[in-house]
This record gives C-alpha cells, sequence and structure tokens, in this order.
C-alpha cells in the first residue's frame, strides 16, 4: 500500500548519497522544510483508556508553534518551541510556563514529536547499515544524539533505500533501554519547487512495556509556506 | 484587601458593559451557528472544507477562517478562615468574608487576519458573600461587575513591525514565586490560576530584526482594570529586548517610572537536557517606593513611611529556580528568592511593634483609631511584593493523570521568619468539556508573620464548563 503511493511520486534515492544526505531527506519528508503547516490529531490507548486531540502545528526549522483545537477542555492551549526552549500558554493562565521537551504531550507522545524532525541536526551517525524492515530494503541508521538537549538519547532510524523515507525507529533511553517503537506512513504529499514529495501522514509509537499502549498521530492538511518569525514570538502570542 | 478598597464602577458605566457583554455574547453564538450550518453541506473529504465557490459568503469567510472563540462558565465557592493577628484584629479592619459563592462569564474573541488582530475579553461576575466574624457578622451581600479585562487592536506594519494599544495582562519572565523583571504587575496569576490577572493599558511596538531577536517598546498608559494602585496611576515606560538561542533564551528590560523611578530587569533560562531547566530572573533600581517602618511619632513609637524613596544605593531582586522532569511528566520546581527591598530583623520587628500598637488602637477605639485604620492599612499594603529578604519555593506538577487530573503541590517558605505557605490546586475533568476543581491555600507559622498575617486558610471549589 505505502509502497504503491510512493510510485506516485518522483523519488529517485540516489546510492551515492552520504549517510547525512540521506538522513536530511528523510527529515524533509517528516516536516523539516523551509515552513510547514499541518493539523495532527493524536489517538493515543494508555491503560486501556483512549484519548485524543487535534491540533495546528506551524513549524520551520527548529520552531513550531502547536495549538490545541480539540476537545474544548484543551481548546486554545498552545506549545511554543524555540529550538531547545518550551513554553506551554493556556486561556485564562496569566503567563506562559517553560516546559521540558520530555513532557509528555498525549499517550506515548512527547512534546519534541509534534515539531519537524531533525535527525540530521540532532544526532551523529554512529553506525550506517542496511536491514530490511517491513520486507523494505532499508539503510538502517544507529543515531546517538549530539548533546543532552534533545527528546531521545539514541534512535535506530530505517530508511527507506528506494524512496528515502524513514519507515521505522526505535528510541532507547540514556540507560540504553528501549522505550518505544514507531512506525510512519507517507501518503500525503507536498510540493518544494514544483516537484511532489512525499510526506509523511502517520507516525504510530507503541509502548516497548506495555505493547497495547499505542499512540497514532495522523497528520493531515500540510501546506508548505513561509512562515515568518512573528509566529514563534513568545511576545505576540496571545493567550 | 486591594480589590476590597477599589472604587466600583457606577451605575451606568456598569449598564454599558453590561450591554456591551450580551451584545458580544450573542453575536459570537449566532456567527458560530451559521458557519457550522453553511459549511456543512461543503465538507468535501474529511480533510478539506471549502465553501461554496459559486456564492462566496464574506460572513462565512470571515468568521470560519479569521474568527475564535473560547467561552469558559465557572461557577464557585470559596471558604477562607481569617488570620488572628495584628493586621486584621478579629476580621474587625478587613472584614474578609467567611464563604463567597461566584458565578463568572468568560467569553475570549478574537478575528485575526494577517494584518490586523483584535480581540477582546469581556467579564461578567456575580458574587455573593457572607461574614461570619468581624464588624459585618452576620451580613450577606450580592454583587455583580461586567468590566472588559483585556482588549486588543494590533496592527501588522511590516513582516517584523508590529503596533499595538490594548488592556493586557503582559506577563513574562520563567520563575513561578513572582516576576520581579516585570514594572507593570505585581501579580504573575499563578498562585491560583482560576483568578484573572486584572489587564492594564498598554501601547507596544514590537520590532523582531532576525530569529533571535525582538526589541519592544512598551507604554504602560493607564490602570485599565487593575485598580489595586496604592498610590496613584503614573505611566511608565519599558523597553525591552529578548534572545532566543539554542538552548538558551534572556530578556533585558530597561524601564522608566514617571514618579523618576529607573528599574532594569532581567531574565533568562537554559535548556540544560531534556528533563532540566534553569532560569533566573530579576530586577535591579535605586532605592525604593515601598513603606518602611520608621522610629518616632505619636503615638505609636512609629510609622511607616517611604524612607529610602531617594535612597541612591542599588537594591536588587533575584529569582533563580530549576525545574527537573521526571519519565512520568511529572515536574519538581525549586526557587530561591532573594529580595533586597524587603525587611532585615530590625525592621521587621520595629514593623510588628508598630502594627500590634496600632491593632490595639484600633480595637480600642477613641481618638487615635483612625490613625490606627491608616496605619494598618500601609501595614497590609507595604509596597512589596514579599516582606523579608529570603524565600524558597518547592513545587511538583503532574498534569494529565489518567487524562483527568491535574495536581500542584507548592510549599513556600519566608526562611527569615519561619512562616510557610502551602497551595494545591487541582483540576479532574469530567469529559471533554466540564472540569471540577479545587484550590487551597493554607498558611504556618507564629502568629505575626508573613503568612499568617491576613488568613490562615482559604479552600475554593468549584466547576468550569468550557463551551
Amino acid at each position: 500500500m505505502i509502497l504503491s503511493i510512493f510510485c506516485l511520486f518522483i523519488f529517485s534515492a540516489q546510492a551515492d548519497l552520504a549517510p547525512q544526505e540521506i538522513l536530511k531527506k528523510a527529515d524533509q519528508a517528516r516536516g523539516n522544510t523551509g515552513g510547514v503547516e499541518w493539523e495532527i490529531e493524536i489517538q493515543s490507548t494508555e491503560d486501556g483508556r483512549q484519548q485524543q486531540r487535534l491540533l495546528k502545528v506551524a513549524a520551520r526549522d527548529f520552531n513550531s508553534l502547536a495549538e490545541f483545537l480539540e476537545p474544548a477542555k484543551v481548546k486554545g492551549q498552545k506549545i511554543l518551541m524555540i529550538d531547545r526552549n518550551m513554553w506551554f500558554l493556556k486561556p485564562g493562565l496569566s503567563k506562559a510556563v517553560p516546559i521540558s521537551p520530555r513532557q509528555k504531550l498525549m499517550g506515548g507522545a512527547a512534546n519534541g514529536d509534534i515539531a519537524s524532525t531533525n535527525y540530521a541536526g540532532d544526532y551523529e551517525v554512529s553506525r550506517f547499515s542496511e536491514d530490511q524492515a517491513d520486507g523494505v530494503a532499508c539503510y538502517l541508521f544507529d543515531l546517538k544524539a549530539i548533546d543532552k538537549k534533545v527528546t531521545y538519547d539514541r534512535i535506530k532510524y530505517w530508511i527507506s533505500k528506494g524512496h528515502l523515507v524513514g519507515i521505522k525507529a526505535e528510541f532507547y533511553t540514556v540507560s540504553g533501554k528501549l522505550f518505544k517503537t514507531a512506525g510512519f506512513k507517507y501518503e500525503n504529499s507536498i510540493t518544494i519547487d514544483g516537484q511532489a514529495h512525499a510526506f509523511i501522514s502517520q507516525m504510530i509509537i507503541i509502548d516497548a512495556v506495555v505493547k497495547e499502549d499505542v499512540t497514532t498521530m495522523i497528520y493531515r492538511k500540510a501546506v508548505v509556506k513561509k512562515i515568518p518569525d512573528s509566529v514563534f514570538n513568545l511576545n505576540l502570542l496571545l493567550r | 484587601l486591594k480589590q476590597s478598597q477599589a472604587k466600583p464602577d457606577s451605575d451606568a458605566i456598569k449598564a454599558i458593559w453590561r450591554s456591551i457583554f450580551i451584545m458580544l455574547l450573542l453575536f459570537t453564538g449566532i456567527t458560530g451557528l451559521q458557519v457550522v450550518h453553511a459549511v456543512e453541506p461543503y465538507l468535501t473529504s474529511e480533510n478539506q472544507i471549502q465553501t461554496d465557490p459559486d456564492n462566496p459568503s464574506l460572513l462565512i469567510d470571515l468568521f470560519k477562517n479569521h474568527f475564535k472563540y473560547e467561552l469558559r462558565v465557572l461557577s464557585y465557592g470559596l471558604y477562607q478562615d481569617s488570620a488572628c493577628s495584628t493586621q486584621n484584629p478579629d476580621n474587625r479592619f478587613l472584614d474578609l468574608p467567611r464563604y463567597k459563592g461566584n458565578l463568572e462569564i468568560r467569553p475570549d474573541l478574537r478575528l485575526d487576519f494577517d494584518t490586523l488582530l483584535l480581540s477582546v475579553k469581556p467579564r461578567m461576575q456575580l458574587e455573593y458573600r457572607s461574614w461570619q466574624d468581624g464588624a459585618r457578622k452576620d451580613e450577606s451581600d450580592w454583587s455583580d461587575d461586567w468590566y472588559l479585562n483585556e482588549w486588543l487592536a494590533r496592527l501588522k506594519l511590516a513582516e517584523n513591525l508590529f503596533i499595538s494599544y490594548g488592556r493586557e495582562n503582559l506577563q513574562w519572565g520563567p520563575c513561578f514565586l513572582f516576576s520581579p523583571s516585570n514594572p507593570f504587575f505585581q501579580d504573575n496569576g499563578r498562585k491560583n490560576p482560576k483568578q484573572e490577572t486584572a489587564g492594564m493599558d498598554f501601547g507596544r511596538l514590537v520590532w523582531i530584526p532576525g530569529q533571535a531577536w525582538t526589541v519592544s517598546f512598551i507604554a504602560n498608559m493607564d490602570e485599565g482594570h487593575n485598580k489595586s494602585m496604592k498610590d496613584d496611576f503614573e505611566k511608565t515606560y519599558a523597553l525591552k529586548t529578548d534572545y532566543s538561542g539554542r538552548d538558551f533564551y534572556g530578556s533585558l528590560i530597561l524601564s522608566h517610572h514617571t514618579g523618576d523611578r529607573n528599574t532594569v530587569g532581567f531574565f533568562g533560562g537554559w535548556t540544560l537536557s531534556d528533563a532540566f531547566l534553569l532560569y533566573g530572573e530579576g530586577a535591579v533600581h535605586k532605592g525604593s517606593d515601598a513603606l518602611y517602618p520608621q522610629e518616632g511619632g505619636i503615638p505609636f513609637g512609629a510609622s511607616m513611611s517611604k524612607v529610602h524613596q531617594d535612597d541612591s544605593d542599588l537594591r536588587s531582586i533575584l529569582l533563580i529556580g530549576g525545574s527537573y522532569t521526571f519519565e512520568n511528566s511529572g515536574t519538581l520546581t525549586v526557587e530561591y528568592a532573594y529580595n533586597g527591598s524587603g525587611y532585615n530583623a530590625a525592621e521587621a520587628d520595629r514593623y510588628y511593634r508598630l502594627r500590634g500598637k496600632a491593632a490595639d488602637a484600633f480595637t480600642a477605639g477613641g481618638g487615635w483609631s483612625a490613625l490606627a485604620r491608616k496605619t494598618l492599612g500601609e501595614s497590609a499594603d507595604t509596597g512589596l511584593r514579599f516582606l523579608r529578604k529570603n524565600y524558597i519555593m518547592t513545587q511538583y506538577t503532574r498534569n494529565d493523570i489518567g487524562d483527568k487530573l491535574d495536581v500542584t503541590l507548592r510549599w513556600v517558605r519566608n526562611l527569615d521568619d519561619g512562616s510557610d505557605q502551602f497551595i494545591v490546586m487541582a483540576g479532574y475533568s469530567l469529559g471533554n468539556h466540564i472540569e471540577l476543581f479545587a484550590n487551597g491555600n493554607l498558611n504556618g507559622g507564629h502568629k505575626d508573620t508573613e503568612f499568617r498575617s491576613i488568613l490562615d486558610r482559604q479552600w475554593m471549589l468549584g466547576v468550569e464548563y468550557t463551551f
């Protein structure tokens, strides 16, 4: 299914690309463009409980602004991420609260998961090999965080050789323990410089210990556009 | 105390606000319904909403694409025990009601175009109060208040230049305890998030020269709805420069008060790791506009006055704090505050001695009672956010426990007089619209200490409905 959708796009992998270039291509398909606006629906099952959130996200480079649209109890709440600095704003709350990237957004999703992905900038490649994931020939990246400021310390990341998009990831704690895995789908498309590119449509996060705890992030209405600095400015944000 | 001293709006002004409030509420409801019904037939797919291209409606476009609102209705009851202190002997000075019941309607309305943003936050408050002690023992009353707590008109002059005027609750800085870098507001609204901080009128010019830098010129032109000023309102101007780097942010705020007080404020924060934040905030100024107890004077042997108003020595307020987020998403925060303008031990002794004598004279009545009342008014509102010099705050917050429960536990200790304040804030979701909430405030310490001066305990229990 995913592969057939990939065929719609002109997207040929180049065998001579350096690992860092491959990572950059995969980052682009997960939002790291000059600027993107999208809606993210998060569905989570945790301890048998189901939750749902709808967010509107504007992201550019390392900055993002997420506004909760639904349900009513969280409507108007905002998370502003200016590089590694994060703030939480809530209607009725007098001022923005500084928060850490580790704070959970919902279910298995951390705040860092709603921003565009920048693995090429945040991680160094400690191992690079080839492997299969879901029957797809992949490059397998073993990524180590450049510093301690990122959400995950170590990531094993499978990038499709044919389409240069990440299709599977394993996230590890500092102690080396696997704590969640993720799968990615690319049924959206965006146009960059007149060319259609596969773009993330779904990220499914599964807890490594309790396999029934699943969080699905569905990406919709992706629009690549120039997002001005003022969108990410705390002085101009209304509560 | 400050709010109880606020001058009530005249009936005419209240009637005008009441009319505006009702009109805005009706307008929101009607236009919201119209948009929903008009747009529904044109849902082209699960993910795309389009208006009929053959019948474009300006109103639908306006309210579907540019209008946003949040509407919250709060109803809560409040129980409080006044402290048995020299500040409020037998609750006869402050006359704090034992019980309060409130109904509040809080719509937040916004029209957001690319170049123009209009926002308004009208408020309706209905309040019942009942006294069980003090001068108004066994009395009760009802009151209503209709007002604009905040509004804003902001124009984008260029992609990186914005000008605005409006009534805002303009807050900044990372600290929970208080925000000394803010020259406009003493209350940062974090003690009880269910009680709104009153907005003041500001003109602002915001220039964003680059991704990392922002420069704002801010003019506080009027007290707005914030009638809590101890002295007559005087304009304050500030130049705020913000920097935001990869894992650091910082701000410098230079402000000038027309009462001839200049202040340098600053704050900064570091994201040290995925879980650990470190931050600081402070202010430096010459002298102090606060009231200090001064020896001498009849009949109390001391009086409150602005003795340091013209001092040339620098006084500083400094807060440093850090927070750590655990794997379960709970966050532990610790802050230490040094309040350089606060009373030292000798000044505190003099203060409590003066307050005690004023309380005796107030209770006894007679010729000195008017002076005693004035003195107690001054001792209740010295102009200092905190009375003494050294404080520590510890807080634990965990939200969305089982997708239902938010809890914050906060403990503040005055390290100089040993008094404590314990605050608990909790919210429990019943579905997507209703939240039950509780806020508790328990004060501990000796009889005449800072946190035992006004209230022993206060409990607030209520329900909030969000549309």
